[in-house]
């Protein structure tokens, strides 16, 4: 196990040594533009913005909204998941709101949200709260739907009630699906937040990006997108690793 | 005791065509007993332990356990499955044991010791922290052997558990299962389509006839000490061919209805 860890890392370090790499041809030799700068350009500017503050305060800012609307969407989606996945009537019900929303885009509520909620806060946490909702709803529902009839008839006869047979049965079975749910609706948050930031925000990576072109700071450009990349990365491997963790070894998600 | 009287099942569908899986389906099993129920596949004998275990309901007739009217899935009757599919994943097989008295509330330090006893007594002494995926599919029915029994029920219902096993598991389990109905003597009902198993384990073995609307056809009475439960003993090859010949027409008659 420990040295499947280390050949891991080991693999995660080169691959991204090559990455570095593969940009750094592709600028100097080439692309040869100032308009695709190498990656010592760009970390040397990375370090400017973090020595200033101004990276941090952009990544706290984007990353608190992701967080804030990811969990509260979470919290939502998954009772709803349960309750649509646990009974038939509630499915039926909250179909048409689930198989609706989930072909309007985020990205598409932007302007509604901003009219709804202004230009702060309120309209980032909306839509990621909107983005996070259905994927999680729609996911918890699959996994209620996927529990083995056995383990619940199984619960029974061993003296289980109905609450048990939710507790201890129902929501362990299911937290795969929901951490899944929620690692794909953390996908589309970064989305989300960054066309969001693009479009309308005071701050915010989307929003550096966006000050950037006006001035044109190609090298900050790119400091954004290393950033949105780099955090994206870790949270992914974040979640990966508590569905492996709640899963087990035997979890149908890898 | 378990008795089943005048039991009938109906399927219903939407189409219209019900298919009447039991009908008039009577049975008597006295405690302590070992019966199997032996069928061709499809005859229905699942569907007669789905609606003993509470799992299903009957259409028609009455079921009585211990003298009481059958209401729902209960503690007094634990269900081992054919398949691994009703072990808990994220639980270890300790934690698959101690389940039914957890949920039994049960305190901790009874839960922990009646988990060691029935772990030792499947055979998987110092297992108990294994998940089941770590385990082959013949420690996977004892675990759900063992969660059975730690909720110490007074009847077994068992699905064709080593119907998944391969021969020389299978056999191994069948022995061990009769030391612990020795150990134990529950009552048990045993499904089963391989007359061996059931000459093997029984103290009584019902025939079913085929389906649709079946019922038992013959019970015979199985007299073997634990020594002559052996395939080259005389006694048991005299009520192997005795089986063998009820089962065989109702075989016959199940290949010329599907075909």
């Amino acid at each position: 196990m420990k040295s499947e860890t280390l050949f891991r890392l080991a693999g995660y370090a080169a691959g991204f040594v090559l990455l570095f790499a593969i940009w750094h041809v592709a600028s100097v030799y080439i692309v040869g533009s100032i308009l695709f700068p190498p990656p010592a350009n760009v970390i040397a500017r990375a370090i400017e913005l973090l020595q200033d503050g101004t990276l941090e305060e952009q990544v706290a800012i984007s990353m608190r909204r992701i967080l804030t609307g990811f969990l509260c969407g979470s919290a939502i989606g998954v009772p709803l998941g349960l309750a649509i996945g646990s009974f038939r009537f509630v499915r039926y019900l909250l179909e048409p709101f689930t198989e609706f929303f989930r072909f309007i885009p985020a990205t598409a509520m932007i302007t509604v949200a901003v009219i709804w909620f202004g230009i702060g806060e309120g309209s980032k946490i909306f839509l990621i709260i909107y983005t996070t909702v259905f994927i999680v709803t729609l996911n918890t529902a699959a996994g209620v739907g996927a529990i083995a009839p056995n383990k619940i008839r199984a619960a029974r006869s061993l003296g289980a009630s109905t609450r048990q047979v939710f507790l201890f049965v129902a929501l362990p079975a299911t937290a795969p699906y929901i951490l899944t749910g929620m690692r794909l609706a953390m996908g589309n948050s970064f989305v989300t937040i960054v066309a969001a930031e693009l479009i309308a925000a005071n701050a915010g990576l989307g929003k550096m990006i966006w000050d950037a072109r006006l001035y044109m700071l190609v090298d900050q450009i790119f400091v954004a997108l290393l950033t949105l990349g780099l955090l994206g990365f870790t949270t992914d491997r974040l979640f990966r690793w508590a569905i492996y963790t709640f899963a087990g070894r035997f979890s149908p998600v890898s | 005791m378990i008795e089943l009287s005048k039991v009938g099942k109906t399927y219903r569908s939407m189409r219209g065509s019900d298919y009447q899986a039991l009908k008039d389906f009577d049975l008597r099993i006295e405690s302590g007993e070992f019966f199997c129920l032996l069928g061709t596949s499809g005859c229905g004998k699942t569907t007669v332990l789905n609606i003993v275990a509470g799992f299903e309901w009957q259409t028609e007739g009455q079921i009585f356990v211990n003298g009481k009217a059958l209401s729902g899935p209960g503690a007094d009757r634990g269900v081992v499955f054919q398949g691994d599919d009703s072990l808990y994943s994220w639980l270890s097989a300790q934690g698959n044991i101690e389940f039914g008295p957890r949920m039994r509330r049960i305190g901790p330090r009874e839960r922990r010791e009646r988990a060691a006893y029935y772990l030792e007594l499947v055979g998987l002494h110092g297992q108990g922290h294994k998940h089941p995926s770590e385990l082959s599919g013949g420690m996977k029915q004892r675990i759900q052997i063992a969660r059975v029994l730690a909720n110490e029920p007074e009847i077994l219902l068992m699905d064709e558990p080593f119907g998944a096993l391969d021969a020389q598991t299978r056999s191994v389990m069948q022995q061990e299962l009769l030391t612990i109905w020795g150990a134990t003597r529950k009552t048990v009902l045993f499904i089963t389509h391989d007359i061996d198993e059931a000459v093997t384990l029984a103290t009584r073995i019902g025939v079913m006839h085929a389906g649709p609307g079946s019922r038992l056809k013959a019970v015979i009475e199985v007299n073997l000490a634990p020594e002559q439960r052996d395939r080259t003993n005389d006694g048991y090859v005299a009520v192997y061919r005795q089986v063998h010949a009820l089962l065989r027409d109702e075989v016959a008659i199940a290949m010329r209805r599907a075909s």
